[in-house]
């Protein structure tokens, strides 16, 4: 007994005052803070509107799994992607196209999607992307808006702009505790976004590849200094990229219509997530993703202000900017 | 050759303007179309020469519809009027926005001008009482009763505004400092140049002129919608037109207005769905391969053929 709180003495209260200080330290980070806020709000909609909270969850992470790619692509590649949902709206008819003539599952169609759109990224990468690297931001934007707007026209004259949706009966799956019921399939996002976030940081990390990926990605002429191939790396990092986004196109077609114009407004979303966690931050990603899904399934939840949830990204980007430009002054 | 250029100018413009008395109905709608188009095509390439790029066109362009439209419909003043003042309130509202994100530049701003089309789009769709809602609203009578000599008259005087406002930019003060700030931001402040007032000025005046254009367009043909007033088109053509034609000058985005706008007539026809895509593979073979475009590349062979 006197062991115990010997123990208890010594193990929990002398070590206190620094794990307080860590967490404040922490605190100031602001993945911290935007944690600790996203805290804040859990727990109120946990009991005022508990499907706000479940569906908000999942919307999240759709958005994170959507916004990390490009995140990775303008974090090492350094280019901004405008047609990175037009990457997603092509997997999702990849999908779609794949079980209508070998009636395969959009979820198997996630191995061959993967696949495919590694090549297409290697493809879209030697192509296009490799020419505008060194040239002004001015180009690449430009050159990726037009590359979206062939994509998207691409689909539109193959599939026309009529919206499609597979009949599938296990995206309905739902539970219910007490008297909440919510759907339990959109969980799917979660589970991607977790994955996804934890392999690419596993990667970047713990690989040889990836950290050679790191340092292209904060200083490419360094890189090439120590024997880093630089243009192999943008390749590879490209292509996974748009090999991770074409393959989750093939998830989001199971839940979602898919139409020409699916993908435009997540790569709006996505641009505003990274600017929100600041470029190069990955978890960041997440939280970002957790608050704007939270707060856009709120304003859902109103009757009759539900069409208003659209523009809530806009009101945060903005915020950031200013935000940010402050910060700037600042220093 | 420099003497006898306003006389050339003077003789274009009279064509121009007599042109609705020896063309069809359809040749005066399609020049109305490229009129349009040219209008917006310059009203970027202004804003690009400072080095921000905007595809906010399609937003100002709506926004400008519908102040127009609206106005007309609420207080029954002259559609003419109404048109000024729907330029006006898009400009005023791109000084705000401007004022709050040209604080950072570059890709931040690119983005959220993408965004601007979309947020006018679901701010109209939710506004039912004020804007018709998703089904837009009609006006009972197009301008000038559908005549389309005045409508013509009217969407020349859009485009010619354009070009002077542009040609005046050329050749001012602002042609320069717009110049040094593209070049390199820091050099131009510290020769002095307020930078933020200069770009956030002229993102307004530009949005104005997309937001006349609106009106013009939404008054011509008599209907506003979410749909159609913001459409993704204009802003797309535009910018393949500027390209197409050469950036940073007056007479790029003109002739690439006029040649792609003919071309676009015949597409039209040829691929109901997709022909857009046509436009997305210009935008993309230019800056890969002519950044200079057809006025730029004629430009410097005359030049190299002059100076030999």
């Amino acid at each position: 007994m006197k062991a115990v709180i010997k123990n208890l003495r010594g193990g929990g209260l002398g070590e206190f005052p620094e794990s307080a200080m860590n967490l404040v330290s922490k605190l100031k980070q602001s993945n911290y803070q935007i944690s600790v806020i996203t805290a804040v709000l859990v727990v109120i909609l946990a009991f005022w509107k508990p499907h706000v909270l479940v569906e908000g969850l999942q919307r999240g992470c759709l958005y994170a799994v959507i916004a990390l790619p490009m995140a990775l692509i303008l974090g090492i590649v350094g280019i901004i992607n405008l047609a990175h949902g037009e990457y997603m709206m092509l997997g999702a008819y990849f999908a779609y196209w794949l079980n209508v003539y070998t009636g395969m599952d959009p979820l198997l169609a996630i191995l061959p999607a993967l696949a495919a759109f590694f090549l297409i990224g290697v493809a879209s990468y030697r192509a296009i992307i490799k020419y505008v690297l060194g040239t002004p931001e001015l180009n690449q934007l430009l050159l990726t808006f037009g590359l979206a707007m062939i994509l998207e026209q691409l689909a539109n004259l193959l599939w026309t702009s009529r919206p499609i949706k597979l009949p599938l009966p296990y995206v309905s799956s739902s539970a219910t505790i007490g008297s909440f019921t919510f759907g339990t399939y959109e969980f799917i996002y979660v589970g991607a976004a977790i994955l996804v976030l934890a392999g690419l940081l596993l990667f970047l990390k713990r690989t040889p590849t990836g950290q050679a990926a790191l340092a292209v990605g904060q200083n490419p002429r360094g890189a090439k200094l120590v024997g880093i191939h630089v243009d192999r790396t943008y390749l590879l990092i490209f292509s996974l990229s748009i090999a991770l986004i074409g393959a989750l196109g093939a998830i989001f077609m199971t839940r979602h219509s898919i139409f020409p114009l699916v993908g435009a407004p997540f790569t709006m979303k996505s641009f505003c997530l990274i600017a929100m966690a600041g470029i190069g931050n990955l978890p960041g990603i997440l939280w970002c993703s957790l608050i704007l899904g939270l707060a856009e399934n709120f304003v859902l939840s109103f009757r009759g202000y539900a069409g208003w949830a659209d523009i809530l990204f806009f009101a945060l980007i903005v915020l950031v900017i200013m935000v940010r430009s402050r910060q700037r002054e600042v220093k | 050759m420099k003497k006898s250029r306003p006389l050339l100018y003077l003789i274009v413009l009279v064509l121009l303007f007599t042109l609705p008395f020896y063309m069809g109905v359809y040749a005066l709608n399609v020049m109305d179309i490229i009129l349009i188009y040219m209008a917006l095509a310059l009203s970027w390439d202004m804003l690009l020469r400072s080095g921000q790029i905007s595809f906010g066109m399609a937003g100002f362009f709506g926004v400008g519809g519908y102040a127009a439209v609206l106005l007309f419909l609420n207080t029954g003043m002259h559609p003419l009027l109404s048109i000024v003042l729907g330029g006006l309130a898009a400009g005023g509202l791109a000084w705000l926005i401007g004022s709050a994100v040209l604080q950072l530049r570059g890709m931040y701003f690119a983005i959220v001008t993408l965004a601007l089309a979309e947020i006018f789009r679901v701010i109209v769709r939710n506004l039912p009482d004020l804007t018709g809602g998703p089904e837009g609203t009609v006006l009972s009578q197009a301008i000038f009763a559908g005549n389309s000599t005045y409508t013509y008259w009217l969407v020349l005087t859009a485009a010619a505004l354009s070009v002077i406002v542009s040609e005046v930019f050329r050749h001012s003060r602002i042609h320069f400092a717009l110049t040094s700030i593209r070049n390199d931001e820091i050099v131009a402040k510290s020769s002095g140049i307020d930078v933020f007032k200069y770009l956030v000025f002229l993102f307004a005046v530009t949005s104005a002129i997309q937001g006349i254009t609106g009106g013009a367009y939404a008054h011509i043909y008599g209907f506003v919608s979410p749909e159609g007033s913001f459409s993704v088109d204009f802003t797309l053509l535009p910018i393949a037109m500027a390209l197409l034609g050469g950036m940073h000058s007056t007479w790029g985005p003109v002739v690439g207005a006029v040649v792609l706008g003919v071309v676009s007539e015949f597409l039209k026809l040829q691929i109901p769905y997709g022909h857009l895509m046509v436009y997305g593979i210009i935008i993309v073979v230019a800056i890969l391969f002519f950044p200079q475009g057809i006025v730029g590349t004629l430009g410097l062979k005359m030049k190299r053929t002059g100076s030999h």
